[in-house]
């Protein structure tokens, strides 16, 4: 009897602490969400009601050219930054980890700066340094392509600089997520391996990188979903353009929500945002998971 | 088989001095065990053997040969880690084979290899198991066949068995010494606990601040220590020790007044002059009750062990004194008794800790 109330008991003090976290939940996700499929089945503008139209908004997304040249930025996006961004930030980390005490610190400090500035800082930075005229990184063009190239005005570097920026920017949390999962593999198992004969190839292949698997699992789904997110170096660059060959998926929901004033298309847009990421960040983690699962 | 040849050894982290010129030689095919307290620095001394460490000076030899700047895997040593060190990642007979497979080992020879290790550490139901599901003892015993597959000249071992409980770690001992038998390695082997040192050890090298204070067999340490050190860290419980000033000599006798009591102890050297302060230490199990003569005591606990118990009890000067009785089951609790030893089981130190014979 007594352990019957007790678990009652339990289970209401259980219920009143995820409690709040259920109704603030419901309140800014659950809602919203329902909002916005909702609105994505009608004409609604900005702000106010509209008429339901049914399929009417996807029927006209899935014969938008801008709808599928931001799809197809949003992937070329994703191809110019996951990847490298991780490659690049276990390189830092490696080499980081390598450095002593007062030296690591310094590196990590000058790694991590810059994701700490805010993001129209950046893209003035960056504005600048990639200025048609007077920028400090033209002459690399122009030894390249032999004339200065207006960056964020031609279709074909457009995106390319853009990630650039983005991985610049974003990079120093990246090297402290794999910094701290270089720690966190115990070193004598590299002395067993040294004794075992391994060279230093062998030490990366065969200890560092399965062990650091789960790690680089994380970092490349939080890169892909915040990649797949991209809007403001976008929007501060180069908004869209030239001719729209730089937009992308939030930067439309923006423009038709914002400019356009149409609340119902811009609903179906980020609907199915939300699904591409949903979908594209599980199926990824769980594939990673798979990967890893041959050899843990 | 090589034996390890250790000449005039030192190492230091920065200005830290942490092994100040060690020699020591561990002969081809024996069981050699560092022993020392904490800190003094075993496991370093292990790992400049095992190459995971650089040497500040002196000379490393392995099997004649000079090893002191050659890399840890071309040492022909393989080292167990008290934290096992298995690879998380791979299953029981991967973390076996894989010097095999860094070699490039032929398929049928790395399965070969691991069965015949398995086969010795009864880990054949394991070999597709990770680590992580396996119990202490069984992941000690991969560490262990991780070493043996690479057939090396020389185990080392630090402090294997401090991760398990007693009764595993009596049963590990056990088998470590059937090991030893049967490959006929050389071994060396590094731990704080003396009990480990004693029954493992063809040779003991006590270790302390740096320094080996003394090697040997451990029934020669036990029974011929060369300081006061070594009498007192070998032995479990530890040896009695009084301090007294002595006060006649006569027939490689002298007596020692000590403790409100007096002690006779034998020695071959010079004797020392009446007045001369000395250490005396006696074993518990030489110490016995008289009915005169000796050191006055009071009982305070008995630890009953069934076949014997050690008696502790507080001299008059407060010191403690443990004796060991055996087959008398009579309580001495609270009594006050006098306790002796016979003359040549008592050895004498001077007060810097050298042995007086
Ligand atoms: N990498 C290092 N840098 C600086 N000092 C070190 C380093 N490794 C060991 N020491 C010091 O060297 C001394 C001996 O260390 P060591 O690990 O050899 O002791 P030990 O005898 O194995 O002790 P334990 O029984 O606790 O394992 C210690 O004082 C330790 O602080
Ligand atoms: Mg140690």
């Amino acid at each position: 009897m007594a352990i019957i109330r007790n678990k009652r008991r339990h289970g209401l003090v259980a219920l009143s602490l995820i409690l709040p976290f259920l109704a603030i939940f419901a309140l800014v996700f659950a809602y919203p969400l329902y909002e916005v499929v909702r609105l994505s089945f009608t004409d609604a503008p900005l702000i106010g009601e509209g008429n339901w139209i049914g399929l009417d908004n996807y029927v006209r997304l899935f014969s938008d050219r801008i709808f599928y040249i931001s799809i197809k930025n949003n992937a070329y996006f994703v191809v110019l930054t996951v990847i490298p961004t991780t490659l690049i930030a276990m390189v830092i980390a490696l080499a980081v980890n390598r450095l002593s005490g007062r030296w690591q610190a310094l590196a990590l400090v000058l790694f991590f700066t810059p994701y700490v500035l805010p993001v129209s800082v950046v893209t003035q930075i960056w504005a600048w340094m990639l200025d048609f005229q007077f920028g400090v990184l033209q002459p690399v063009f122009t030894f390249f392509t032999g004339k200065p190239v207006p960056v964020f005005k031609n279709p074909y570097w457009v995106l390319p600089s853009i990630a650039v920026v983005t991985i610049w920017w974003t990079n120093g949390f990246n090297v402290l997520l794999i910094l701290a999962g270089l720690r966190n593999i115990p070193t004598d198992l590299y002395e067993a391996a040294a004794l075992d004969g391994a060279t230093r190839r062998q030490l990366f292949a065969r200890i560092t990188w399965p062990l650091l698997w789960p790690v680089t699992a994380l970092v490349l789904t939080l890169q892909l979903i915040l990649q797949l997110k991209l809007f403001d170096q976008v929007y501060l660059l180069s908004e869209g353009g030239p001719f729209n060959t730089s937009y992308v998926l939030l930067l439309m929901v923006y423009r038709e929500a914002f400019q356009l004033n149409h609340g119902g298309y811009a609903a179906a847009i980020s609907l199915i945002l939300f699904l591409l990421i949903a979908v594209v960040s599980v199926l990824q983690y769980q594939l990673l998971r798979i990967g890893r699962g041959k050899d843990t | 088989m090589s034996g390890v040849k250790l000449t005039n050894v030192r190492k230091s982290f920065g200005p830290l001095d942490v092994i100040k010129d060690v020699s020591l030689e561990v002969p081809k095919g024996e069981f050699g065990v560092f022993v020392g307290p904490s800190g003094c620095g075993k496991s370093t001394l292990l790992r400049m053997i095992a190459g995971l460490e650089d040497t500040t000076g002196g000379k490393i030899e392995i099997g004649g040969r000079d090893v002191t700047a050659v890399e840890p895997a071309k040492r022909g040593v393989a080292m167990v880690f008290q934290s096992y060190a298995l690879y998380p990642h791979l299953s029981v007979a991967e973390n076996m084979a894989f010097s095999l497979r860094l070699s490039r080992a032929p398929k049928h020879e790395r399965e070969e290899k691991v069965r015949e290790a398995a086969r010795i550490l009864q880990l054949t139901d394991h070999l597709d198991k990770k680590p992580s599901a396996l119990s202490g003892g069984q992941r000690q015993r991969v560490a262990i066949g991780r070493a043996i597959v690479r057939e090396p000249e020389v185990f080392l071992f630090d402090e294997p068995l401090s991760n398990l409980d007693a009764e595993l770690r009596v049963q590990m001992r056990l088998e470590l010494t059937r090991l030893h038998r049967q490959i006929g390695a050389t071994m060396i082997y590094v731990t704080h606990d003396q009990v480990e040192a004693m029954t493992l050890a063809d040779d003991i090298y006590v270790l302390k601040g740096g320094h080996v204070m003394q090697s040997g067999r451990p029934l020669s340490l036990y029974d011929d220590p060369d300081n006061r050190f070594v009498a007192g860290f070998i032995g479990s419980p530890a040896m009695n020790f009084v301090t007294g000033k002595v006060t006649g000599t006569g027939n490689g006798i002298a007596r020692v007044a000590c403790a409100d009591g007096t002690l006779d102890v034998a020695l071959q050297g010079a004797l020392p002059g009446p007045g001369a302060d000395i250490i005396l230490g006696v074993r518990p199990e030489h110490l016995a009750p008289v009915e005169e003569g000796g050191l006055p005591v009071t009982v305070e606990v008995a630890e009953e062990l069934g076949g014997s118990s050690f008696i502790h009890a507080r001299s008059a000067t407060g010191a403690d004194i443990v004796f060991e009785r055996r087959g008398q089951r009579d309580r001495l609790d609270g009594q006050s008794l006098r306790i002796a030893a016979p003359a040549e089981n008592v050895l004498a130190f001077l007060p810097d800790g050298r042995r007086l014979r």
